[in-house]
C-alpha cells in the first residue's frame, strides 16, 4: 500500500535515517524498536510528510506522491493542499497525545471530519460518539482534555486519528508517557484497532505489542534497519546481532 | 501738650456733628463731599468713619447722600473682605431704594465672596458636568473604535511577522518597529499636521482614529504573535496530522488558544488605550481631556479636573473588572 524506497533524513551533518526501504502492506502490523535517537520518530513523521524527507522516494499504491523536485534536481513538498490530502488518509498518534485543549473529546473527534472533510456537524457527531463508544469514552464525551487522565487522553487521540477514516495509523510510543497502570487501556485499544484489520506501523519500548500484534518487526538503529523479521525471530535465542541482544536485555 | 489737643479735637468732633444734626440737610452732603476727598487722598479708615456717621434720612427726606455714602462705605468694606459690615450697606441702601442696581450687584459680589470656595466649586462640578459626560462620550468611541480596528489589522500584522514569505515579515518588522518605537504624540502630529502638506487633509477624527488605531495595531501585534508562539508546537503538528491546511489550524487551533492568554495583555492595552485618547487633544479633537483643561483654564476650578479624573477611573475600572470577568470565562477549559 505504502511504500518508502531509499528514504534518507539529515539533520546538519547527523544522518537520522539512513537510506532507508520499507513497503508496507495492506492490513499488516508494523512495529518498530530501537534505540534512543535512532530515528524512529524521524521516519514515522516522514511517512505522514511532518518532515521532509532529503532523498528517497515514497509511493501510494505505486505511485510517487508527495515531492517533485526542482530544477537544481532538489526534493521539495508539494502543495500544502496536496500534502494535506495525504495526510488526511493517515492517522497519526502521539507520545504526548496532543488533543485540541479548547475542544472537549467529542469536539476533538469532530473536528477532522467538520474541517478537513467538510461533513455536516450532524454525520460527524454521529461517527465521533461512535469512536468514543468504541475506545470506551462515551461517560467523557463532553470533559475536556484537562480534566482526562493520561490514558484517556491517549483514547481520544486514537479516536481523532480514526474519525478521518485513514488508510494507514501511526503510532510514535502511544503509552510511554503514561503512568504504568494506564499503559493496559491503550494496548487494548489499539489491539482491537489490529484485530479489525487497520493496517498500522508503532513505534514502541513495549514488547508486548512486539510479541502480541505484530507482523513483521523491525529493528533500527543509526537510522538503518538491522533486523526485520517475524516476532518471534526477534525474542528468538538464535538473535545473533549484538546491538539487537543488549537493547532486548535492557528493556525486557 | 499733644495729648490735650487730641482730646480736645475728639471731645470737638461729636459736638461738631451733633449741630450738624440739628442743623439743615446739606450737611449730609457736606460730609459727603469731605468723605469723598478723604477717599481721593487715601485716607480710607477716616473716609469710612464719616460714611458711617451719615445717618439714615426720615422717610419722605432726600436719601440721595446717604445711599451714596453708604454705596461707598460698602465698596471700602467689600476691598477690604470685611464682607458682613458690607452686605449689610447694601442692604441699608435697597431698604431705601429696593431697585439701586450697583446696591443689589454688589450685594450679589459679597454673597458669592462669602460662599466657601469648596461649595463653589462644588456648584462648578454640577453646571459642568453635562458637558465633561457628553466630551466622555467622545473619548469612549475612540477608545470603542479603536478597540475594533486594533486587534483586527494587529492579527494579520502578527501574522504577517510570523510568515516564512521574508519580504511580508520584514515589511511588518518594520512597521511595528516604528509604531511602537516613536511617541504616538509625534504621530498623532504627523497624521494630522503633516500629511496635509503631502496633500492629504483630515478631519480630526479621522486622524484620531487613525493614529490609534495604527499605534494600537503595532503593539497588539506584538502581543499577538507572542501568544501564537507561545502555542505548543504540537497543536500545529497535530492539526496538520488530521489533514488541516497552516490556516485551517491556524483559524480553528492555534488562534482560538490564544484568546485566553491575549485578554490580560490585551486588557492592559486597552486600558492604556482610554488614557492615551487624551493626546488626540492636541490635534482639535474635543474628548474629555480637552473639555476638562477648557472648562478649567475659565474656571481655575480645580474640580473640575477631579471631576474628569473620575470619569477616567470609572471607565478603567469598568474595563479591569469587564476584562476579569472575560478571562475566567475563557478559561472554562483549563483544569484548576
Ligand atoms: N528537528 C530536529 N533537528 C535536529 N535534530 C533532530 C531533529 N529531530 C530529530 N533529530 C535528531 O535525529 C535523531 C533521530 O531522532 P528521532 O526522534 O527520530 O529518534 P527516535 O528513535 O524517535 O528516539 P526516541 O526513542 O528517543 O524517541 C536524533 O539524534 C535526534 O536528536
Ligand atoms: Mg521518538
Amino acid at each position: 500500500m505504502i511504500e518508502l524506497q531509499g528514504v534518507v533524513k539529515h539533520f546538519g551533518s547527523l544522518k537520522a535515517v539512513d537510506d532507508v526501504d520499507l513497503n508496507i502492506e495492506k492490513g499488516e502490523r508494523i512495529v518498530i524498536i530501537g534505540p534512543s535517537g535512532s530515528g524512529k520518530t524521524t521516519l514515522l513523521r516522514m511517512i505522514n510528510f511532518l518532515e521532509k524527507m532529503d532523498d528517497g522516494k515514497i509511493l501510494l499504491d505505486g505511485t510517487e506522491v508527495g515531492y517533485r523536485r526542482d530544477k537544481k534536481g532538489r526534493l521539495v513538498l508539494e502543495k500544502p493542499e496536496i500534502i494535506s490530502a495525504l495526510r488526511s488518509e493517515i492517522g497519526m498518534v502521539f507520545q504526548h497525545f496532543h488533543l485540541f485543549p479548547h475542544m472537549t473529546a467529542l469536539q476533538n473527534v469532530m473536528e477532522g471530519p467538520i474541517t478537513v472533510k467538510r461533513e455536516s456537524r450532524e454525520k460527524a457527531r454521529e461517527v465521533a460518539l461512535d469512536l468514543l463508544g468504541k475506545v470506551g469514552l462515551m461517560d467523557k464525551k463532553d470533559a475536556f482534555p484537562a480534566f482526562l487522565s493520561g490514558g484517556q487522553k491517549q483514547r481520544v487521540a486514537i479516536a481523532r486519528a480514526l474519525a478521518m477514516r485513514p488508510r494507514l495509523m501511526l503510532f510514535d510510543e502511544p503509552t510511554s508517557a503514561l503512568d504504568p497502570e494506564l499503559v493496559g487501556e491503550v494496548f487494548s485499544t489499539i489491539k482491537n484497532l489490529a484485530s479489525e484489520g487497520m493496517t498500522m506501523v508503532i513505534v514502541t519500548h513495549q514488547m508486548g505489542f512486539a510479541r502480541e500484534m505484530a507482523d513483521r518487526v523491525i529493528f533500527m538503529d543509526n537510522g538503518k534497519f538491522i533486523f526485520e523479521g517475524q516476532p518471534g525471530d526477534l525474542f528468538s535465542s538464535h538473535m545473533e546481532n549484538p546491538r539487537v541482544k543488549t537493547f532486548l536485555k535492557k528493556v525486557l | 501738650m499733644l495729648a490735650g489737643t487730641l482730646s480736645l479735637l475728639l471731645s470737638v468732633l461729636p459736638a461738631r456733628s451733633a449741630r450738624a444734626e440739628t442743623a439743615d440737610k446739606p450737611d449730609r452732603y457736606e460730609l459727603l463731599a469731605q468723605g469723598t476727598r478723604l477717599v481721593q487722598d487715601g485716607n480710607l479708615d477716616a473716609a469710612l468713619a464719616l460714611f458711617r456717621e451719615i445717618p439714615p434720612p426720615a422717610p419722605g427726606q432726600d436719601a440721595g447722600a446717604f445711599v451714596r455714602a453708604r454705596m461707598e462705605a460698602a465698596k471700602i468694606l467689600f476691598s477690604r473682605q470685611e464682607y458682613d459690615e458690607s452686605a449689610g450697606m447694601c442692604k441699608d441702601i435697597l431698604a431705601k431704594l429696593p431697585d439701586n442696581l450697583e446696591a443689589k450687584n454688589l450685594l450679589a459680589q459679597v454673597q458669592a465672596a462669602q460662599t466657601p470656595e469648596w461649595l463653589r466649586f462644588l456648584k462648578d462640578m454640577k453646571t459642568y458636568l453635562p458637558t465633561l459626560l457628553k466630551a466622555s462620550g467622545m473619548t469612549l468611541l475612540l477608545v470603542l473604535i479603536t478597540m475594533v480596528i486594533s486587534p483586527i489589522c494587529g492579527l494579520f500584522i502578527a501574522l504577517g511577522r510570523i510568515s516564512r514569505l521574508k519580504a511580508l515579515s520584514a515589511f511588518f518588522w518594520c512597521f511595528i518597529w516604528m509604531f511602537r518605537g516613536t511617541p504616538l504624540l509625534l504621530q498623532l502630529f504627523f497624521i494630522y499636521y503633516g500629511l496635509p502638506q503631502m496633500g492629504v487633509t483630515l478631519k480630526p477624527f479621522t486622524a484620531a482614529i487613525i493614529g490609534l488605531g495604527l499605534n494600537y495595531s503595532a503593539y497588539l501585534a506584538e502581543i499577538m504573535r507572542g501568544a501564537i508562539e507561545s502555542i505548543d508546537a504540537g497543536q500545529m503538528e497535530a492539526a496538520k496530522a488530521i489533514g488541516m491546511t497552516y490556516w485551517q489550524a491556524m483559524r480553528r487551533i492555534i488562534i482560538p488558544q490564544t484568546y485566553k492568554r491575549l485578554v490580560p495583555p490585551v486588557g492592559n492595552e486597552f486600558i492604556a488605550l482610554i488614557k492615551d485618547t487624551a493626546l488626540v487633544s492636541t490635534i482639535a479633537m474635543v474628548e474629555l481631556m480637552r473639555a476638562a483643561d477648557q472648562i478649567f483654564n475659565a474656571t481655575f476650578n480645580i474640580f473640575i479636573l477631579v471631576q474628569a479624573a473620575i470619569i477616567y477611573l470609572v471607565l478603567t475600572s469598568i474595563f479591569t473588572v469587564s476584562f476579569r470577568k472575560i478571562e475566567d470565562r475563557l478559561g472554562v477549559y483549563e483544569n484548576r
